[in-house]
């Protein structure tokens, strides 16, 4: 019997280049590196236009705190460092180097002096992060700050390989290709954490990737594949965790607070790469399909290289796409411009038509059938959700714990009335952690200083800041997910301002909250009514 | 690849594709499985049932599409919940009815009761079981007077059973549906089809139907009001509006809970109210009150049955 959980959703895989061979992409005359592609801070460039750079040299690096540095992925000048924006929506830097095409590796890549199985786990770590890498299943999470905060802590090391999202055949390709770097891979985090055994979870959907491990693992008791279910979420690590473990992981928890740690199996690859020929992450497998795309397939692409020559070496499009994504069908992101770079975290690439992104003809409108509960993998109730952030009653939604959320998209998927679901959540979402911030530095602020009389300049601070951020977000033309992310990088600013403020400034701060709901909700009418005049 | 492609691309939040299911298909899957008791009715009643079936379903679609145009609404009829109610509200009236009880029955549904509360999706009542009351109430005798095919007037076996007396029908004449009752109530057998049809199309899940007529089951199998128990149970659930009720009106969307505990709780009320009117209170049939009396509760009942959030129940070892 597979392993699952409960809820979650059937739907068609539309896996097309499952059977295609990963094709190794020659290398892009103009690779674009952002500084920011992982959660945590943003890399400073370490070069400077005009610099000449090798394959694999570090070029950006993190100051202080969370983050992951970036390399060249090829060889070439640095022809500019320009201000844009991420597949993810967000500003940051990128460098932007021409190729001249002689893929020259840097001399800096040397692989670990010892034998890599016997690693010292701060080695371990030091490679790691050393080589840039982030999660690479779509959440860029650093690989190494994972490491770090799960030693000693686990019980059961999980590869998560199940590959759930529709269309995206990355990890399954890999897992045929290189099934012994996956292992070893595996073998080595094991040593690192201690463990004695190590799971594989792949999906049933892909037996030949699961006897191609197995045959990988030989007789070698120390690794298992574990056959999921094939069904949506089933890759996300709460779910899998459930699943192999029977625990459920609260929202808000890490793995490592019940004992397990996940890794992407594309991350596992890019670890035992790491240590055994000190290779930076500078390239990824991405899935570049969609019913637009002539010859759909599986590439190895530099990171930096702009999607638009991904798409030319898949022959080109068939025709106009409807949507293009960055991503799955199910969380990814869609894309107003076709050249945006290849990223640590882009497993795919799809250019839809709209046979798959048509919009309902009538307006949206629950019908209260109920479905979105039945497929809900954490257990909530989708459409109250919904229904009170569209009255603005964010408290009712909080109290319908709106915050164990994962966005998976399963109930929208489901919604036969074709109800935004996701994007009144996120909506809700974003008041609710705002509102539970300005309560907390209200807090602060009593507990800190005594009740003195606010200053009219630091209490307008906050609120210019927030009405800054949505202008940016609407600009971007992206949901309310989006301008929670960017009102979330500027809460450090925030959260100083009210520090140093007396209480009263607090109160502001809660006021500019409110505006800050207001608007979205807004915004989020606007949407309802254009969605209606369709 | 640049310039004009870019711009007519969609940007839109997660999740990009959707399931094929939409209102319109679920209702259409409503009106399939209600094909088989029409064709019936028409079989059993004459021309006059397919007359009254679609002059009502025009009603409603009517009334639903000059309430949105008057009101300057998104006019919705293309959904076909409308429609359904329309058919819903036909099976409900024994063939003789005066076609004018239709025009002010429609009106209540889909006026009244459903787009007064906002529309599809919004109603707290079933429009179709509220027009069957509210015709009930208004012209008593055009909703109760029965005749069969061969224009006899004949009282319902739930009639005779109210009375102590065993009806004129057996309990294979209920099952197959050669009695006399509203359009589509009288073929247990082709009801019960409509209802595999749905749970099989998943439009509909059984906790509902299962509870409700399981309830009235173990009462007139306890009870025993007529003949053997076997015989009671046969009347008691074959007979009257429960088939219909059970399968097609309780369980309508809007108006029933969305846990599965919640359906449970919510088919065995209906169950209960329904033996209650039938064996204590002054009509023979009690389905319809039963439905509606459920449908105000079902708010507190998705309230009560909220399912444990993942990760918030307590844990061996987490």
């Amino acid at each position: 019997m597979a392993y699952t959980f409960r809820g979650g959703v059937r739907m068609n895989e539309y896996k097309i280049t499952a059977s295609s061979p990963i094709e190794v992409l020659p290398a892009p005359d103009k690779v674009v590196i952002p500084l920011s592609q992982h959660i945590g801070a943003p890399c400073k460039a370490l070069v400077s236009v005009g610099d000449k750079v090798d394959k694999g040299q570090l070029i950006g690096a993190v100051e202080k705190g969370l983050g992951c540095p970036v390399h060249a992925s090829v060889s070439g000048t640095v022809e500019k460092i320009e201000s844009v924006y991420t597949p993810q929506g967000r500003k940051v830097e990128q460098i932007v180097i021409d190729s001249d095409g002689e893929n020259r590796i840097s001399p800096d890549i040397k692989p670990y002096r010892g034998d890599i199985y016997k690693v010292s786990p701060e080695d371990c770590i030091e490679a790691v992060r050393v080589a840039g890498i982030s999660g690479m299943g779509g959440a860029t999470f650093p690989t190494y700050a994972k490491i770090a905060s799960a030693i000693g802590k686990v019980k059961h090391i999980i590869i998560n390989s199940a590959e759930c999202e529709p269309f995206i055949t990355a990890n399954h390709r890999l897992m045929l290709e290189s099934p012994d770097e996956i292992i070893a891979g595996l073998r080595i985090l094991m040593h690192v954490f201690g463990l004695e055994k190590g799971l594989i979870a792949v999906e049933d959907n892909k037996p030949d990737a699961i006897v191609k491990l197995r045959e990988a693992v030989g007789d070698g008791k120390d690794i298992e594949v574990k056959e999921m279910k094939t069904k949506y979420p089933q890759g996300d690590e709460r779910q899998i965790i459930y699943a192999l473990t029977g625990v459920e992981l609260k929202a808000g928890k890490l793995p490592a607070d019940v004992g397990c740690v996940i890794f992407n199996s594309e991350t596992c690859y890019n670890v035992y790469r790491a240590l055994a020929l000190g290779m930076p992450l500078i390239e990824r497998i991405v899935t570049v399909t969609g019913d637009c795309v002539r010859n759909p397939k599986n590439i190895l692409a530099p990171i930096g290289t702009p999607v638009s020559e991904l798409i030319e070496f898949c022959g080109g499009l068939k025709e106009k796409p409807a949507k293009l994504i960055s991503g799955g069908p199910m969380m990814g992101v869609a894309q107003w411009d076709i050249n945006i770079p290849v990223t640590k975290g882009t497993n795919a690439v799809l250019a839809l038509s709209e046979k798959f992104t048509a919009e309902p003809e009538l307006p949206f409108s629950c019908i209260h059938c109920g479905k979105c509960i039945r497929v809900c993998p954490m257990h909530l109730m989708p459409l109250f959700l919904a229904r009170n952030s569209k009255k603005g009653d964010y408290d009712e939604c909080e109290k319908l714990n709106v915050l164990s959320c994962v966005e998976c998209g399963s109930c929208a998927y489901i919604c036969p009335g074709k109800v935004p679901i996701v994007q009144f959540i996120r909506v809700a979402k974003s008041v609710v952690n705002e509102k539970r911030r300005a309560k907390l530095l209200a807090r602060q602020a009593d507990a800190q200083k005594p009740a003195a009389p606010g200053k009219t300049d630091t209490a307008d601070r906050p609120a210019a800041e927030k009405t800054d951020n949505l202008k940016t977000a609407s600009v971007k033309e992206q949901d309310a997910g989006k301008a929670a992310t960017s009102a979330k990088e500027d809460n450090p600013n925030a959260a100083e301002t009210a520090k140093t403020a007396s209480g009263q400034s607090a109160e502001c701060l809660k006021t500019a909250t409110a505006q800050t709901a207001i608007s979205q909700k807004s915004e989020t009418v606007n949407t309802d009514k254009k969605e209606n005049s369709k | 690849m640049n310039g004009e492609n870019q711009s007519l691309m969609a940007l839109s939040p997660s999740p990009h594709v959707k399931h094929k299911n939409t209102t319109q298909s679920i209702m259409r899957d409503v009106l399939i499985a209600m094909s088989g008791a029409f064709v019936w009715s028409v079989v059993v009643f004459g021309y006059m049932a397919a007359v009254l079936t679609v002059l009502s379903v025009l009603l409603c679609v009517f009334y639903e599409f000059a309430y949105q145009k008057l009101m300057r609404k998104p006019v919705t009829v293309s959904d076909l919940s409308a429609a359904v109610t329309g058919v819903l509200i036909a099976f409900n009236v024994p063939v003789n009815i005066a076609p004018w009880v239709l025009v002010f029955g429609c009106f209540f549904a889909i006026v009244v009761v459903k787009q007064l509360f906002g529309g599809i999706g919004k109603n707290v009542v079933n429009p179709a079981i509220a027009a069957r009351i509210f015709m009930f109430v208004c012209w008593p005798s055009e909703m109760s007077s029965f005749f069969k095919a061969d224009a006899i007037t004949s009282s319902t076996p739930l009639a005779s059973i109210k009375n102590s007396v065993i009806p004129d029908y057996t309990v294979g004449d209920a099952f197959f549906g050669f009695i006399p009752g509203c359009l589509g109530e009288v073929s247990a057998l082709l009801l019960i089809c409509g209802g595999v049809y749905l749970l099989i199309r998943r439009v509909i899940t059984p906790q509902i139907p299962l509870a409700f007529i399981g309830t009235v089951a173990v009462f007139y199998l306890a009870l025993s009001p007529v003949g053997t128990p076997v015989q009671s149970l046969g009347y008691g659930v074959f007979t009257g509006g429960l088939m219909l009720g059970a399968i097609f009106m309780a369980t309508d969307y809007t108006t029933s809970p969305v846990t599965p505990v919640g359906r449970i709780i919510f088919g065995v009320g209906c169950g209960l109210i329904t033996v209650a009117i039938r064996f204590l209170g002054a009509y023979p049939e009690g389905v319809s009150f039963a439905i509606m009396i459920m449908n105000l509760l079902v708010h507190y009942i998705d309230k009560a049955t909220m399912p444990k959030v993942f990760g918030m129940r307590k844990q061996k070892n987490g």
